[in-house]
């Protein structure tokens, strides 16, 4: 993986000492809370429901086993011994002082991570798909994408003060396991007729409170244009993106008001105005960066049949692993998903063990997911068995991946200030209805997504089944969506009707459930037998006793 | 949820996030700042509402809490009327802190 240089090492640690110096004078009081405010969301920390939340950033997912120690050293030495995985790969400390948060920021920069651009209306962390380097259907690793555009814009002059945040997912197969289309700028590493390595640029994707499926705007970028086309696309939506109103600034706004064509003109009349290939990465510098992602020293190793007689193994096997691109071997995906979990929270002697285990099994490299799990991407089969039974000692062995119980969902009321009603509990109520192992494998893959208001920071818009939380008079309720789909057939749910309490909903969902189980075709799943018949079906029985 | 110029009705109280530590607290009958809801000053006094008001904007000034705001307070129960307000009165329903050893915590 990336290695800071002297530059990254030395722009780290000086905006620790920044940020330091900035925390003392807020506590003298030279600072106001509206003076330091932009300054603590810069840092990625933010005031919450309780207390103040510490977002770090983890580069499109990646980490090594010394930086997930030191993020349990972090939970336990500031914070309340866990962590949160966030839908943006980060992870979020749920309790941190504000006096401590410099030393926090000093600890993370000694393992080369930081929580620079994890707030504010910047570019933010780049996310990528989690089994990058590592999945044998991908075109190339799309890491050393992801990095090259994390140096562009950190800390970048012009796009530091952006009409609000903007987010970029890069992929490097067909299927799509980042979500791009639900970005502000979704890259899809591509091959063209003549077999050349380039990018499908897809633009004003976005979820929130007005989900939209991003378009292209490039069929075909060379690679050598990425930087200059994105800073041209970016150019364009800083002039043109609206800032008199928050809820109108993305840039899927503006791409919708202007229309794509017109906005694709606008991005080219800038492109051709830019100094031809001024901020071009040179193929060398490609090579270069692209050397800190070679792949680990697989050993040659035959691939076996893994034969077993436990069922939980065998179910583990089904659900949580995948083949690698190397024979031999396999990618891991841990289950953050336990039924009387938060979806996504990791304690700190989890984090230990998982660093500890990607030392003995998977060169000590670790994947954060967008699904809120991690991911241990090259584990050698002969290990699978060794491997699942420290994870289930480490209550990790869940065997859901993909399933009705592997859930996202946001913080919610429970610790969020902008959310409107509780998440965490409706995600454990259906983990507890539909816990049974069997159950959850005969139903299949199926994504339920739950997000406690309208900024859909739980992405219930693209779920199979998407929820939304909401209140009135005091009174939780929940709308549901169906046909949601986060996939490279991405599609937004349509809203069933009205909402539902917090029991009426469980009951409701398992209707669906019993439904698409009673009228599925063949290896259908949820989604396939909603796109066959429609939604009304499934609003019908979800509604039958409302 | 009234702004900390006050327009709210029926009885309200103060309240704030410290700024060290950023937690949830309000204003008591002594015009000190508690973690405790249950000792929060609660009032329809316009008078008190007004010094409730001054005390507010001076340790906000000096640094002692941040975001300071009137919450609107139900007669009969005596708990915030705003359902954000009661989550912040009640904490989180869920945490996963609570499967944590607390030798190992540090708050």
């Amino acid at each position: 993986m990336y290695r800071y240089d002297e530059f990254d090492a030395d722009m780290v640690s000086s905006r620790v000492a920044q940020f330091r110096t900035q925390v003392e004078r807020r506590l003298k009081g030279e600072l106001t809370e509206a003076e330091f405010r932009p300054l603590r969301l810069m840092n990625g920390l933010y005031l919450q429901l309780h207390a103040y939340m510490l977002r770090v950033a983890v580069p499109y997912g990646t980490l090594n086993s010394k930086q997930m120690r030191m993020l349990a050293h972090l939970a336990d030495k500031y914070d309340r011994g866990y962590g949160h995985i966030t839908t943006r790969q980060n992870i979020q400390y749920n309790w941190p002082e504000l006096t401590d948060v410099p030393d926090m920021l000093d600890d993370l920069a000694s393992v080369e991570m930081h929580a620079i651009q994890t707030s504010g209306n910047c570019i933010r962390n780049v996310t990528s798909d989690p089994f990058a380097g590592a999945i044998a259907d991908e075109i190339e690793d799309p890491r050393p994408t992801c990095e090259i555009l994390r140096q562009w814009s950190t800390l970048h002059p012009e796009f530091s003060f952006l009409p609000r945040k903007f987010k970029i997912a890069v992929t490097a197969s067909e299927k799509d396991r980042a979500l791009i289309r639900a970005h502000d700028i979704g890259i899809e590493i591509i091959k063209n007729d003549v077999g050349e390595i380039g990018y499908r640029i897809l633009v004003g994707g976005g979820l929130g409170r007005t989900p939209i499926i991003g378009q292209i705007l490039r069929e075909f970028l060379p690679r050598i244009e990425l930087l200059p086309y994105l800073e041209a696309t970016l150019r364009v939506y800083n002039r043109y993106g609206r800032r008199d109103n928050k809820y109108k600034a993305r840039i899927k706004i503006l791409v919708q008001e202007t229309g794509i064509e017109k906005f694709r003109e606008q991005v080219e009349a800038e492109y051709a105005e830019l100094v031809p290939l001024d901020i071009a990465v040179s193929p060398d510098e490609v090579a270069r960066i692209t050397e800190y992602f070679s792949p680990p020293k697989f050993k040659k190793l035959k691939s076996e049949e893994v034969s077993t007689d436990n069922p939980a193994f065998a179910r583990w096997l089904k659900h949580n692993v995948l083949p690698h691109k190397v024979e031999g071997y396999a990618i891991v995906n841990i289950s953050l998903k336990p039924k009387e979990r938060a979806p996504g929270d990791v304690t700190s002697e989890q984090m230990r063990i998982t660093a500890d285990l990607a030392d003995k099994y998977s060169f000590s490299e670790i994947r954060t997911t967008h699904q809120q799990n991690l991911v241990l991407p090259h584990v050698e089969m002969g290990e699978l068995e060794n491997l699942f039974n420290a994870l289930t000692a480490a209550k990790m062995g869940e065997a859901n991946i993909g399933l009705i119980t592997d859930i996202i969902c946001c913080p919610g009321m429970d610790f969020c200030a902008l959310a409107t009603a509780r998440s965490i509990p409706i995600s454990q109520a259906i983990a507890e209805r539909f816990w049974d192992a069997e159950r959850q494998s005969m139903i299949g893959e199926m994504q339920i997504k739950i997000s406690g208001c309208i900024n859909a920071c739980g992405h219930h818009h693209v779920g199979h089944i998407g929820i939304l939380g909401l209140e009135k008079a005091g009174v939780e309720f929940y709308q549901v969506k169906i046909g949601g789909d986060p996939s490279e057939n991405a599609a937004i749910g349509q809203v069933t009707g009205p909402g539902f309490s917090d029991f009426e909903l469980i009951d409701g969902i398992e209707r669906m459930v019993d439904h698409y189980i009673s009228i599925r075709e063949g290896e259908e799943r949820f989604i396939d037998t909603v796109r066959r018949v429609g939604v009304a079906p499934f609003k019908e029985v979800l509604y039958v006793e409302a | 949820m009234s702004t900390l110029k006050h327009k709210g009705k029926g009885p309200q109280s103060l309240t704030a996030n410290t700024l060290r530590d950023g937690l949830n607290v309000w204003l008591t009958p002594e015009f000190e700042w508690s973690m405790d809801f249950g000792a929060a000053l609660k009032t329809e006094d316009a008078d008190i509402i007004e010094k409730m008001n001054t005390i507010g904007e001076r340790d906000e000034l000096s640094n002692l809490v941040v975001g300071v705001y009137f919450i609107d307070i139900e007669k009969e129960t005596g708990l915030p009327v705003r359902y954000r307000e009661k989550f912040r009165v009640k904490g989180p329903s869920y945490d996963t802190a609570d499967l944590v050893p607390l030798d190992i915590q540090k708050v």
